[in-house]
């Protein structure tokens, strides 16, 4: 993401003849034989797979060990899915109705349900703590991580797993977003006048959130303090988002962070690339910070990596760590002319150099549902 | 008024909700305060209804005329009827 790579690009994993829109942010060059045995593969989706592959990483990077410590009987495991095991649904639905093969796969359920991902998470790394799905479409990774953080806060856990995956690239998938004619066919141009709409991506993001002085007292390498998070609800239209709410979400995060608004360098926007998103998020980030808004470096990475419904926040917090911890914001990638509706500094197409010690993350889904989170630089 | 008109007037009251006498031709989406996700079922009903693919993005979606849409309608049925293989 900081060096400003575009992931969006002709579709390959799906047929795209009956697609009229042909772009994504595809995982490309996935080969699930590669990081599970045959055994295992008929109980995971894609949506599974990406979490698991992501965990992986995750729990390897952090150094914790869950089993012979009895540290995983402490341990939550929350992951978001906007849409849950949508290729197995497919799959199937496609022999029961396309082939009339009244015979369906015996694991269909298993494969299907939304909570799928973090069971097979807690069950590779023997977490024994809470477990569950969080589901708010494109703020259910900022809801699912908000959760697992208020749980270390509270003292209910020691670690939580947690973050959002999504495998949305299937064609029924994006026939319905075509359907609603909010999708681009060129590519995602968030905040930008000429930009036509967003582009569905997938993948994972999977994070370890470990109380600091448990973290501390084993000498953890700590990636970025999680610091609150504020959620609000709109209450008045399932598409168009309403200012108000929206800022006051961020208010409340910063709030509940213990940030004052001068203390914040960076945002990770929702950054849809939608008529309707970008400029509502841009005024209501003006209506929080003021003239302190244009201070703030507000960049949209799903012009890179699209977005990503159920995983997009999890993503994205990569982005919010990165500025936090290199000192690197990632830009709007394929940006053409400013919109005079949005008024913010957007990082256009080329990352920034620039010290981060908080940064927010946005997140906002169909239905009028609010979620940021806010980050601390550790140190 | 032609049987496009009739069946696009039909179909515009029922997904909107509003009395067909309310609808004329110059009236906008505007005009008839139809929301998006109104108007996102309003095309799909019509397209479904003829079997035609109206352009994926108007760029007058908002302020462009029910005449405008009945015209561009009648412009794809005429040509799917021209080519009957097609759709």
């Amino acid at each position: 993401m900081r060096e400003g790579r575009v992931g969006i690009g002709p579709i390959e994993n799906i047929p795209t003849e009956l697609l009229n829109v042909k772009i994504a942010a595809e995982v490309r060059g996935f080969d699930p034989a590669t990081h599970f045995d045959a055994k295992r593969l008929p109980l995971l989706d894609r949506v599974s797979q990406f979490a698991l592959v992501a965990a992986r990483e995750a729990v390897a990077q952090s150094g914790l060990e869950f089993k012979a410590s009895g540290l995983g009987e402490r341990t939550a495991c929350i992951v978001g899915t906007g849409i849950g095991g949508e290729n197995s649904h497919n799959e199937q639905s496609r022999r029961f109705f396309g082939d009339k093969n009244p015979r369906l796969h015996p694991l269909t359920i298993l494969r299907v349900m939304a909570n799928a991902p973090a069971c097979h998470i807690g069950i590779e790394f023997g977490l024994r703590g809470p477990a569950f799905a969080v589901s708010s479409a494109c703020a259910s990774a900022n809801h699912a991580m908000s959760q697992a953080f208020d749980m270390v806060r509270s003292g209910r856990v020691a670690v939580a797993v947690t973050g959002g995956t999504e495998a949305c690239v299937t064609e029924t998938t994006m026939k319905a977003w075509e359907a609603m004619r909010v999708i681009a066919d060129d590519t995602c141009r968030p905040f930008c006048k000429q930009r036509r709409g967003m582009v569905l991506g997938e993948g994972a993001g999977i994070f370890v959130l470990e109380e600091w002085e448990h973290a501390k007292a084993r000498g953890a390498s700590i990636l970025a303090e999680f610091a609150g998070s504020g959620a609000t609800a709109d209450a008045i239209d399932m598409v168009f988002p309403a200012e108000a709410t929206v800022a006051r979400a961020i208010e409340l995060a910063l709030i509940d962070a213990g940030l004052n608004p001068a203390d914040v360098d960076y945002i990770n926007a929702h950054g849809t690339g939608t008529p309707a998103n970008d400029p509502t998020e841009s005024k209501a980030i003006r209506r929080v910070f003021g003239a302190q808004a244009d201070k703030i470096a507000v960049s949209s990475t799903k012009s890179m990596h699209g977005h990503a419904l159920g995983a997009a926040g999890a993503i994205e917090l990569v982005a919010a760590i990165g500025s936090l911890r290199d000192g690197v914001i990632a830009p709007t990638a394929n940006f053409i002319d400013p919109d005079p509706e949005c008024d913010l500094d957007y990082v256009p197409n080329t990352a920034r150099e620039k010290p981060v010690r908080a940064a927010l993350s946005n997140s906002f889904a169909f239905g009028g549902l609010n979620a940021v989170v806010a980050l601390k630089r550790a140190d | 008024m032609s049987a496009v008109q009739d069946t696009v007037f039909g179909i515009i009251a029922k997904e909107a909700g509003i009395d067909i006498a309310t609808i004329k031709p110059d009236s906008t989406l505007k005009d008839l305060n139809i929301q998006s996700l109104d108007a996102v079922q309003i095309i799909f009903e019509i397209e479904d209804h003829y079997k035609i693919t109206l352009p994926d993005r108007d760029p007058n979606f908002d302020t462009e005329s029910v005449k405008g849409l009945i015209d561009a309608v009648e412009r794809l049925v005429a040509e799917k009827a021209a080519t009957p293989s097609a759709g």
